[in-house]
């Protein structure tokens, strides 16, 4: 349905708001509720090969998650052409099948999610008797001409409902737009723990695939969560590409759905840096911070974090042997790797044991290596 | 994080309260681009918040023993 717009020589045309609408309006001037959506934030790295297991970042906060079914090339794709690079997106996550698995055991699956935690999701008022029904839009390009399932899993309280796509043609970029009912069961938890998993499930064995997807919010069962099955595995001829993912309150149609909420680069990235941060940048000799030797057989110092994350992070160090460098007055330090602390709001403390120096001596900590990764992660 | 490729689980005390702080987990070594050895370390604070101690709890809970802090 189309707003009202006023055309200076036919005057008003359209159909005006009424305080009775039953259509959904848009949340003016409001930050996406998907982080990440234009996939331009890639802070872990913009291509892994081999990957076939576990938990995969091609770009920030969207998870790719094989367990036992094939393996995967995932990058952060940079777009020059299309109707996604039409609509303002120059980058998209993509996966390329490497190794098949036509036949996956009962209880294997590849999936693609992006999680949100409860204090993101009070607006759509779960469980309460004003739920709101729930948009998802995104474009999506794969080789397959297939239907897909995307599912919404509420983890709070265990709970599932499911959305069909369906590609129409190969390699073609395609807008998709699905409604989700309201759910007056089972509010989403106000805090900074998983609550919701938009789900994109790209493949499974029957476990997950023997059920039916469930148009009405269920009690999650686990075979109907790819009652549609993708079967990105099937063939190493199969990929699967995304961008624009976009989560609305209320019921939009591809007429009304709201334009896709563009951030600045920077302010998506400082919104993906609640989750995860990295501060190195492959680059050897780099300083990181500052520290001092706590005493001759210690030495350490304080991490300024670039935003408050939503938990005290895992220090994720990349390492070997004398990659780092404690670099006091015309003397090197080199170490291996080093230990968490403590950790405030805004900081993290880290020290490194067993190695001599002169207490109240200060130092640089830098990288000596270009392969040195320091990471941040707290993600859920 | 797949614990079952770790190396070594362990407590790491805190150097100012000396009390246990985080569960350092080492992963087993592979090769750089430059074909050097490299692993993956994690230092992971014992938060109830943060997703790796949860993981850490629930392989404590499924019958697993972190080694002892020095």
């Amino acid at each position: 349905m189309a707003f009202a717009t006023i055309d200076l020589t036919k005057g008003v045309t359209g159909v005006l708001p009424s305080a009775n609408a039953t259509y959904s309006t848009p949340r003016e001037n409001a930050v996406p509720i998907i982080y990440n959506g234009d996939m331009s934030v890639a802070q872990r790295g913009t291509s892994f090969t081999g990957v076939s297991s576990g938990s995969n970042w091609p770009v920030d906060r969207f998870e790719f998650y094989p367990t036992n079914l094939g393996a995967y090339t995932i990058i952060q794709e940079s777009l020059t052409s299309g109707e996604a690079y039409n609509n303002g997106f120059r980058t998209a996550l993509r996966i390329d099948t490497t190794t098949a698995d036509a036949s996956p055991a009962a209880t294997d699956y590849a999936i693609l999610r992006g999680k949100l935690e409860g204090k993101d999701l009070g607006l759509f008022k779960k469980g309460t008797s004003s739920a709101e029904k729930f948009t998802l839009a995104f474009w999506v390009k794969s080789n397959k001409t297939t239907t897909g399932q995307v599912n919404l899993f509420d983890i709070d309280n265990n709970r599932l409902v499911s959305g069909t796509y369906t590609i129409s043609s190969a390699n073609t970029w395609e807008k998709k737009i699905i409604n989700f009912p309201a759910d007056t069961t089972g509010g989403f938890d106000n805090d900074n723990a998983l609550s919701l998993v938009v789900e994109f499930f790209l493949d499974s064995g029957s476990n997950f695939s023997s059920g039916t997807a469930p148009t009405a919010w269920e009690a999650q069962t686990n075979a109907d969560r790819n009652a549609n099955n993708f079967a990105i595995g099937s063939s190493t001829d199969n990929d699967f590409a995304m961008t624009g993912v976009q989560l609305e309150v209320g019921e939009f149609s591809s007429t009304t759905i709201p334009p896709f909420q563009f951030e600045t680069f920077g302010d998506n990235l400082e919104r993906c840096q609640r989750y995860f941060t990295k501060i190195t940048r492959g680059v050897a000799n780099t300083s990181i911070c500052n520290g001092r030797w706590y005493n001759n057989s210690n030495v350490g110092g304080m991490f300024h974090l670039p935003t408050s994350m939503r938990s005290t992070p895992t220090l994720s160090i990349t390492t070997g042997t004398n990659y780092y460098n404690a670099s006091g007055t015309n003397a090197n330090n080199f170490f291996d790797d080093f230990t968490f602390n403590d950790a405030a709001d805004l900081s993290l403390g880290w020290y490194k044991g067993s190695i001599s120096g002169t207490q109240g001596d200060g130092i640089i900590f830098m990288t000596n290596n270009s392969n040195a990764s320091v990471s941040f992660d707290s993600e859920i | 994080m797949n614990l079952s490729t770790a190396v070594k689980i362990k407590y790491e005390k805190s150097l100012v309260t000396g009390k246990d702080a985080s569960v350092k987990v080492i992963f087993s070594t592979t090769k750089d681009v430059d074909g050097n050895d490299t692993w993956e370390f994690l230092s992971i604070p014992m938060d109830e918040h943060n997703t790796d101690y949860q993981a850490i709890l629930k392989w404590i809970a499924d019958g697993n023993t972190v080694e002892e802090s020095d």
